[in-house]
């Protein structure tokens, strides 16, 4: 039982994680490679706060959540004025160099050791501890990005996100400034992601870098991808089925060695095969990357 | 010190460079980052390997061996996965995404087939090394310098004189033209993963010499190519092997003043700079986008 | 400048790779008027519609608008001040519905501004649904309300010439570039869109026009500025530049 609530709380943290990136990926067209290291600034700020400061947690939360958006304006500003594929190698870099510096500054972060004995959140004089108080605690928020983001993609600011994915020279000839956009919506995902970084943190007490690698990144665009970008419910399903799939292979008697590995070479293997032939994910609205002509791959001038 | 330092930079550099041209020749030819050719190169680590120490093979025929699989590996990746993908308009960045998916699933493979301890094809003791200007090079060192220049110069010839090689530059020039001067481009894409991926093993091999394996060997060093490339820019092979050079300077002098553990930040903040500032690297062309 | 002067051009000048796109090219456009743009493929006519609303810079040369200078700026700013534009090949949001793409071209959507989104939402959505019975007025204005809400992808070729038309009436801008409103269309679906641009200074819009078809240029148009290898070689009405012995000889070159 115990199990089963922890399974259902990775889906919510991973849930959180795959509903911000869609945002970018799915809404946006933007594909960042870069979004552990938001969900890495926001688990780290949170926990640092608590251990040091020892402030109470939903300060910690408000603060977590600014510093990945504005780390997210640190990578996004810069970045957002590369092109394409560039864009993605770009990310690729700051996520790399985002490992480096939690990794590296020892005195700061813990370095390779990580951050141990982090506080359970409480909540107005309530502690959070135990599964079920913690599910419950996840599953708020769950709901609260999921009506965020979805206020978003419902509204006129959504539509102008829709444009920039399919064609971004038609949205600026209908006055919209895109890169304001690209800006804004990566800051957003970068805070909401810090949620779930926060969430992460205080479940399990402990964080150290390796959570917060480029690989946990393509794990995150796996979710949004084989759940269905441009559909918030797809994060749900995709958070689901990538979080759950390699725990029921336990069931099957894998020897634990080789479990790290099957799980990432279900949800590598499972990217290919849905990119090839269900772009679309399980529930997309937007099949990832396909036929838009508009765009077009780069070709001299006519 | 300042000689070592300049030594360890040509070795780096040469392996760098080797690595970076293996690259280039896909990437400029077929527009994509193709990732998964970290799996490649360590792929051509381990299948000398697995010849060499598992199998008992001879170190020479291991060798040649690994290479060949390693070509062939490559172009399986273009036959089964990114033509097909090509033939749906995928653009470039899904094709950069599958690669990364594609490394991780071979990656994964290498590990639970080998495990994730350090391998070794070095079956002789450990060398001295010998003495040069004050610094210190080991055979197989003096070997992967030589090896990088060769190979380099040889791929240079192969682009500039041979039928393929040319087909290769005049797809990677301007696709549209090659395809109406009757180049087959498939088949170009194909003896291009085929190249690229052969010399993607031999550097493995050559690193696994030197430093021996593990299963993440590929990404370290490809991701370093790849900085190699865009600096240098993709179309020039003088200009990536110069990439490749400045790279491995900035690196081991960097070092030298700040700690080693901060090598890839050197390196990913340099490739940052040209991404924002000169995107086409040091002697490669702007590309074009396509018309408004 | 002189008053009743909405655009004006002077001496542009762009290359691409050693060629002459747009060679000191200058011109006016006054309000209410319908000027055609006319010469062969090449001749710069697209490449001055690119750099007038910002999507490639000139090499030298000022453009005007209603006496700001708009050179250099940004697509989106020379839009938001009054500039709408179609494109040759015919650029739409095909995966969304036709509505969608009218209600995009909307300006000063407060719902497009993130705060509104949560803490102004009445005002958002009022403003939108203002918005939705404009653009159904457009829609039906332009005789394909019933597609509303199509996807932009199902309508046929002249529909799409429709839609993006009505995109650039959406906006408000006073001037429109229409880049070969009627190319590759049937007679009756030419005569549709024509009508339309007929109508348009009633209403207070200005027109520049790219178009091959010399007889939908000779209509609609009251003035015709004949462009080759970037340059102005005649002006003046639709007969006079038809028939100017300079004019038919670029189309034979």
């Amino acid at each position: 039982m115990e199990y089963f609530l922890h399974i259902l709380i990775l889906i919510g943290i991973y849930t959180i994680l795959s509903i911000s990136l869609n945002l970018l990926a799915g809404y946006t067209g933007i594909l960042s490679v870069a979004h552990a290291a938001f969900y890495g600034v926001g688990a780290y700020v949170a926990a640092l706060m608590a251990l040091k400061l020892h402030t109470p947690f939903p300060l910690n939360l408000f603060l977590a959540i600014g510093a990945a958006t504005l780390f997210g304006a640190v990578v996004g500003i810069p970045s957002l004025r590369i092109k394409d594929d560039y864009f993605v190698i770009a990310t690729f870099a700051f996520q790399i160099i985002t490992f480096s510096l939690l990794n590296n500054l020892v005195s700061f972060t813990g370095g390779p050791m990580g951050l141990p004995g982090i506080p359970q959140p409480v909540i107005f004089g309530f502690t959070v501890s135990g599964h079920i108080p913690f599910l419950i605690l996840t599953f708020i928020f769950c709901v609260l990005t999921f009506w965020i983001a979805n206020r978003i993609v419902a509204s006129p600011f959504g539509r102008v996100l829709k444009a920039i994915r399919e064609d971004e020279v038609f949205a600026q000839a209908c006055g919209k400034d895109v890169s304001a956009y690209k800006v804004t919506i990566f800051m957003i995902g970068a805070g909401l992601a810090a949620i779930a970084g926060v969430l992460y943190a205080t479940y399990i007490s402990f964080i150290d870098p390796t959570s917060f690698t480029v690989m946990e990144s393509i794990f995150i665009i796996s979710i949004v991808i084989i759940g269905g970008a441009g559909n918030l419910w797809g994060s749900v399903v995709g958070a689901a089925v990538l979080v759950t799939l390699p725990e029921l292979l336990r069931f099957v008697g894998l020897p634990n060695s080789v479990a790290a590995n099957i799980r990432q070479i279900l949800y590598g293997g499972l990217l290919v095969a849905f990119m090839l032939w269900r772009p679309r994910g399980f529930i997309g609205e937007y099949a990832f990357g396909r036929g838009n002509k508009a765009e077009g791959s780069r070709q001299k001038a006519a | 010190m300042f000689n070592q330092l300049l030594l360890n930079s040509l070795i780096v550099a040469s392996v760098y460079t080797l690595v970076a041209v293996s690259f280039a020749i896909i990437y400029s030819t077929t527009r994509f980052f193709h990732f998964a050719h970290a799996a490649v190169l360590t792929a051509g680590a381990y299948f000398a390997y697995l010849f060499h120490i598992l199998f008992g093979l001879p170190l020479v025929i291991s060798i040649g061996l690994a290479v060949i699989f390693s070509a062939l590996l490559g172009s399986l990746m273009e036959l089964c996965i990114y033509r097909p993908l090509r033939k749906t308009n995928a653009s470039a960045m899904v094709l950069l995404l599958v690669s990364l998916g594609i490394y991780i699933v071979l990656q994964n493979m290498i590990s639970m087939i080998f495990g994730d301890d350090t391998k070794s094809i070095r079956t002789g003791d450990v060398v001295e090394g010998i003495n040069i200007l004050g610094a210190r090079i080991t055979p197989i060192q003096i070997f992967i310098i030589c090896s990088g220049i060769l190979l380099v110069i040889l791929v240079t010839v192969f682009l500039k004189r041979t039928k393929t090689g040319k087909a290769m530059r005049a797809v990677a020039n301007d696709p549209e033209l090659a395809d109406i001067s009757g180049i087959n481009s498939s088949r170009v894409f194909l003896r291009t993963f085929a190249l690229g991926s052969a010399l993607a093993g031999v550097a493995g091999i050559l690193v696994a010499l030197d430093v021996d394996m593990t299963p993440t060997m590929g990404m370290n060093a490809l991701l370093m190519g790849v900085v190699a490339v865009i600096i240098g820019g993709a179309g020039s092979i003088p200009g990536v092997a110069l990439g490749a050079l400045l790279l491995a300077l900035a690196q081991n002098f960097g070092v030298w003043k700040i700690s080693s553990q901060w090598q890839d930040t050197i390196a990913f903040v340099i490739l940052l700079i040209f991404l924002l500032f000169r995107p086409e690297g040091f002697l490669g062309r702007k590309v074009k986008k396509a018309t408004i | 400048m002189k008053t009743g002067t909405l655009l004006s051009i002077e001496n542009l000048n762009k290359h691409f790779d050693g060629i002459k796109a747009l060679d000191d090219f200058s011109c006016s456009v006054g309000r209410g008027e319908i000027l055609g743009l006319i010469g062969p493929n090449g001749a710069g006519k697209s490449t001055l519609f690119n750099v007038v609303t910002g999507f490639i810079p000139r090499d030298s040369g000022a453009v005007y608008l209603k006496g700001q200078n708009i050179t250099g700026k940004p697509p989106y700013k020379i839009t938001q001040g009054g500039i709408a534009r179609t494109f040759q090949n015919l650029r739409l949001l095909r995966q969304m519905t036709v509505l969608e793409n009218v209600l995009l071209s909307y300006k000063n959507q407060p719902g497009e501004r993130l705060g509104n989104i949560f803490l102004k939402r009445k005002k958002s959505d009022e403003v939108e649904a203002v918005n939705g019975v404009l653009a159904m007025l457009l829609l039906s204005q332009a005789g394909i309300s019933s597609k509303a809400h199509d996807m932009a992808s199902d309508l046929s070729y002249g529909e799409q010439k429709l839609l993006s038309v009505v995109c650039c009436l959406a906006s408000g801008a006073e001037l429109l570039l229409l880049d070969e409103p009627v190319s590759g269309l049937n007679p009756v679906m030419i005569d549709t869109i024509l009508a339309l641009i007929k109508k348009l200074p009633e209403e207070s819009k200005t027109v520049i026009l790219i178009e091959h078809n010399m007889d939908a240029v000779a209509e609609v148009c009251s003035r015709v500025i004949a462009m080759d290898a970037g340059q102005k070689i005649c002006e003046g009405t639709p007969a006079e530049v038809r028939n100017d012995p300079r004019v038919i000889e670029s189309y034979l070159d």
